[in-house]
Parts: structure tokens; sequence; C-alpha cells
């Protein structure tokens, strides 16, 4: 089972140059972002490149400083590589959580319909209709000092609505397809017609669901940050951009601090996007370019 | 034990929008009773919509009817203890119609197989069930390795259904549920296929309900045939009797809807289905209308 997985997750991607191309970006991403205390401590050698007056401020690009240093004197290229770090587990934080809570509500209401995917619809569509931000800016000005774990569970409470509701509609049609009757009468239990049967064919939607909603959650952050109200304690790549706005870094040559978190994030945004697009071309055929399998 | 399945009364009623009653009744007070001992074949005939499959899934356990009550050894399939449960489902399996939605794409056809042996405990060690499995195989005139380690969408309709059918083999119910199995597969298959029907009668003393809409294989089969008609069945007797003195206005319309393979008796006159079916449903008996809702 776990070798079949991995066989067919190696054919999709030899099916979509997208999908490789955008697994390949977020790789490196996820590397640069494990290493980063690495990374870090190789810019600044005996001292902490992220110390306050570490180096003299606003030094422009150059061999010692890559990327220059900021108004406290810090190293701009550690603080972006540590700040990738930070991004990338917010997303994760909040992708994994949106994509269980999602996909458990989708598969009880899709398998079990009646009353219970009345309630369980009706709730999911109401948080869809919610405008996330505003209630995101609300919940943030209340909760001081909140963790990075904190503001995952936040945006996540916003954005499992949509991978519920995609995924909902495949269980609802995977769930009368005639291999299930056949589980059925072979005497599968429901858990076990929804793990076995159900989940394998729906992988590449949830796949889609996770990336969607890491993506939701990593923009939903740096949105926070830009107009000021982040996690405590922490630097993300949306705060890199606030204080370069709110400093007039680019008036004083800084340059790197504006231009440089805004390409990361671009570049993961497109990332993200080649692998869901790449997934969906892969699964559903009518998106397919050329004629795959 | 006394095995003997008997539908009782059983109605089926499916909500629908755009209908005065604001449902549909799929099956109508339908009764009958199968018998393991003899073994036999008996047909369900009738055209798209008559409710024949309804009657599969009321007898399989798999749609629990409006009213009316399915009976397995005497008791109700849907209030059978632990035991019983496991010998009804043990000895009432199907074969459906689609061959290609029968098997779930993610996974090798033999696991159909497998499932079977697992749940029904047949064997516990690998190699036996491996010899069971072979055995079953070519019993349905299969070659082992031609279909084992395959997937699905390898295999033509014909090898499909036939591993269905190995299934069955592989189990030895007393019942077979037979729904449509041979409407998508062609003619030269479905022969093929009635014949180890057949042969599972003689040899293995299985009973089958065979549920078509086309004659000629029910006339292949012989044995008892039920003709039924918007969800009531209109007539029952010997495949001959029924075949060469309908007595039912529908089941001639049935009969006449067959083109001759005589090339000099022409299809060339009209049947006027409209009045055909007007004539038919004015011999019904007027069955009341009870409104249950």
């Amino acid at each position: 089972m776990p070798m079949r997985i991995l066989t067919a997750v190696l054919r999709t991607i030899r099916n979509s140059p997208r999908l490789a191309i955008g697994l390949a970006i977020l790789l490196v991403m996820v590397l640069i972002a494990v290493l980063s205390p690495l990374i870090v401590k190789g810019i600044g050698g005996s001292t902490d490149p992220l110390e306050l007056a570490a180096y003299e401020r606003w030094l422009v690009p150059g061999p010692g400083h890559l990327l220059g240093t900021d108004q406290f004197g810090r190293d701009v290229l550690a603080m972006v590589v540590s700040a990738l770090s930070v991004s990338l587990q917010i997303g994760a934080i909040a992708g994994v959580i949106s994509t269980v809570v999602g996909v458990v509500v989708a598969f009880v209401a899709g398998y079990k319909g009646g009353w219970i995917d009345g309630i369980l619809s009706t709730f999911t569509g109401i948080l869809l209709v919610i405008p996330t931000f505003p209630l995101l800016i609300a919940l943030s000005a209340y909760a001081k000092n909140v963790s990075l774990f904190q503001v995952g569970v936040m945006i996540s409470i916003f954005s499992w609505p949509f991978a519920a509701k995609t995924i909902r509609s495949q269980v609802l049609s995977l769930r009368s397809r005639p291999y299930v009757d056949l589980a059925r009468v072979t005497k599968a239990r429901d858990l076990e017609i929804i793990t076995t049967e159900l989940l394998p064919n729906l992988l590449p939607f949830i796949g889609v669901g996770f990336a969607s909603s890491a993506l939701g959650a990593i923009f939903g952050l740096v949105g926070l940050e830009v107009i000021g109200l982040g996690p405590g304690g922490v630097i993300d790549l949306g705060q890199i951009i606030f204080t370069a706005i709110s400093t007039g870094a680019l008036t004083l040559g800084a340059w790197p601090m504006f231009v440089v978190p805004i390409a990361l994030l671009t570049l993961l945004f497109a990332a993200l996007n080649m692998v869901n697009i790449g997934l969906e071309e892969v699964y559903n055929p009518r998106l397919r370019g050329v004629a795959g399998e | 034990m006394k095995s003997e399945l008997e539908l009782r009364g059983v109605q089926q009623r499916f909500h629908a929008r755009g209908v005065a009653s604001g449902y549909i009744t799929a099956v109508d007070d339908v009764s009958f009773t199968l018998a393991a001992k003899p073994p036999q074949v008996v047909s369900l005939v009738g055209q798209s919509g008559s409710g024949k499959s309804t009657i599969a899934r009321n007898v399989l356990g798999l749609q629990k009817p409006t009213a009316g009550s399915v009976l397995y050894g005497g008791k109700d399939i849907f209030k059978l203890s632990r035991a019983e449960y496991d010998a009804y489902r043990r000895d009432v399996q199907p074969v459906f119609q689609d061959p290609y939605a029968i098997f779930n794409p993610f996974y090798r056809v033999d696991r159909v197989l497998w499932k079977a042996l697992k749940k029904f405990g047949l064997t516990k060690s690998r190699s036996k069930g491996l010899e069971l499995i072979e055995e079953s195989l070519r019993a349905v005139r299969l070659e082992p390795e031609n279909v084992l380690g395959r997937y699905p969408h390898q295999l033509s309709g014909g090898q499909r259904q036939r591993i269905m059918l190995a299934r069955v083999h592989m189990l030895r119910p007393s019942f077979i549920i037979a729904d449509e199995p041979v409407s998508m597969l062609d003619a030269q298959v479905r022969k093929h296929f009635l014949d180890i029907l057949l042969d599972f009668q003689r040899e293995h003393a299985m009973t089958t309900l065979f549920i078509t809409h086309d004659l000629s294989t029910v006339y292949y089969l012989g044995g008892e045939v039920m003709v039924i008609n918007k969800g009531q069945i209109v007539e029952r007797g010997p495949v001959s009797t029924v075949m060469h003195e309908p007595s039912h206005p529908y089941t001639k319309l049935l009969l006449d809807s067959i083109p001759q393979p005589d090339p000099d008796a022409r299809w060339t006159s009209r049947i006027s289905v409209d009045e055909l079916e007007e004539r038919a449903d004015a011999k019904a008996a007027p069955a009341p209308e009870a409104p249950i809702l």
C-alpha cells in the first residue's frame, strides 16, 4: 500500500512538468527553511546577525551584507531566511489543521448524508461567506502576544470550509459507486469503506485543499503583519515588508528589505499554484492538455 | 440450515421533486420467494425504470424498503443478529451490472478476491488463499496469470465480469443476485457468462435471481420468470409458458418489441407503445394509492 501510493505519486509527477517544477521550488524553499538556523549562523559567524545592533544601521547591500542591514543593524539576508521559515511554518500549521478538519467534516457530511449533512453543510456555508480578514484583524487586536501556533489555528478556522466543500462533493459522487456497494456486501464497515475505498481516490483533492489553505494562511499572516497586527516575537516575511514600509527603507537605499520578501512570496505563490493546477490537470481529464495515461 | 429468501410486500419510494405526490414508487408491493433447494434460476424482466435494480438493492440489504420486508431464513434482514448477518452476507452475493465501475481503480483486481477471502474467513494462510483464488478463476475459465496483479483498466469487460463470478464461486453463496450482469457484454461473452451461471446452479447448487431487460437471455436460461412493470410483478411462471402464451398485455408488448431474426419477417409494423401501455395499465389491477405521508 505505501509502495502503491509512492509509485502513483511518482507517475503523477512524471506526467505533469508543472507539478514537477512547483514541487521542486517548494522543496528548495523548505530546505532553506529547515536549514535556516545553520544559514543564519553561517552569515553571522561569531555574532548573531539577528541581534539588535549586531552591525551598523542601514548598510547598503555589499559584499559583507548581501542584502544590507535594517534600522536596528540586523542582517537582512539572515532575517529573510528565518522569516521564510516562519512563513512556511504558519502555512504548514494552518494547512494541516484545515485539511484535517475539512476532510473529517467532508467525509462525515458526504458519507452519512441526511440531516447530519444538512447541518454540517449549512455551517460550512455560513463560514464560507463570512468576510475573513476583518474578523482576523478583530481577533488579533484582542489577542495580544499570541504565538505562531495560535495564529495558525485562528487562520484555519476560516480556511477549512473551502477544503470541506470541495471534498464533500467528491465524496457524494464516490459513495454511490458500485465498488462501495461491493465493499458493503463484503462486510466492510463505514470507516473501512471511507479509509480504503474513498480516501485513496480523493488524495489529489486533499492535496489541492492543503495547498490552498497553506497559501491562504501565509498570505493571511502577511496581511496582518503589513498592518502591524501579527504574533509577537517572530519575524515573518510580512513583518519585514511592514518594517520596510514604515521606516521608508526604499528611500534609504535598503530596497532588498522590500523587494526580496515580496519576490519570495510571489515565488511561493507561483509554486503552490503550479502544484494545484498540476494536480488538477492530472486528475481531471477534461483539463489535460495532452493525452495522459 | 433452511435458507430461503423471501420478499413480503416490499415497497420502495423515493422522494422526487416535480411529482404531484412528492415521491415516486419504484417498487410497489412485490412479494416472491427464492428457494435454495432445489437450485433454480429465476429471472426478473422489465424495462428500464421498472424497479428491477431497486429490488436487487433491497434483497442485498443495500437499501431498506419503505414498507414490507426482506426475509432470510424467515427473519428480516435488517434485524439480524451478528451471526445471522454473517450467514446472510455469505449466502447472498451479487454480480452487478457495470464491470467497469465495480472495481476501485486504485487497486489491483486481486484485491476483490483477497478481501472476500479475508472478510468471510475462508482461509488464514496465504498459499491456501492463492490456491482457492486460482481454482475459482479457472472455474470461470480465466487464466490466473492473465488477470492476477493487473489493474482494472488493463482487463476487458468480460474478464472483469468473470472475476466477479470467480468471487461468487469462491464464496459459494446459496443465492446469486445478478443485476443485469450481461447487459454490458458482447454476445459471445454473454453466452459464456450465462453458461457459467448455469454451471454454478448444477454443480454448486446456487440459486440465481437474474435481473434483465433482455428476453433472449431469459429464454436461454430457462427456469422461472417474473415480469415487472412500474414496480409491480404483472406475470410469473415458467419461461416457456410466459414466452409462448403471455397473459398480461405488458408481457405481450415486451415480446412484440423484439425484432425477429428472420429476413422475411421485416419489422415494419409500428408498435404504438403508448396505446399498448395504456391497455397494460387498464388491465393491471388498479392498485389503491394510499399515501403514507
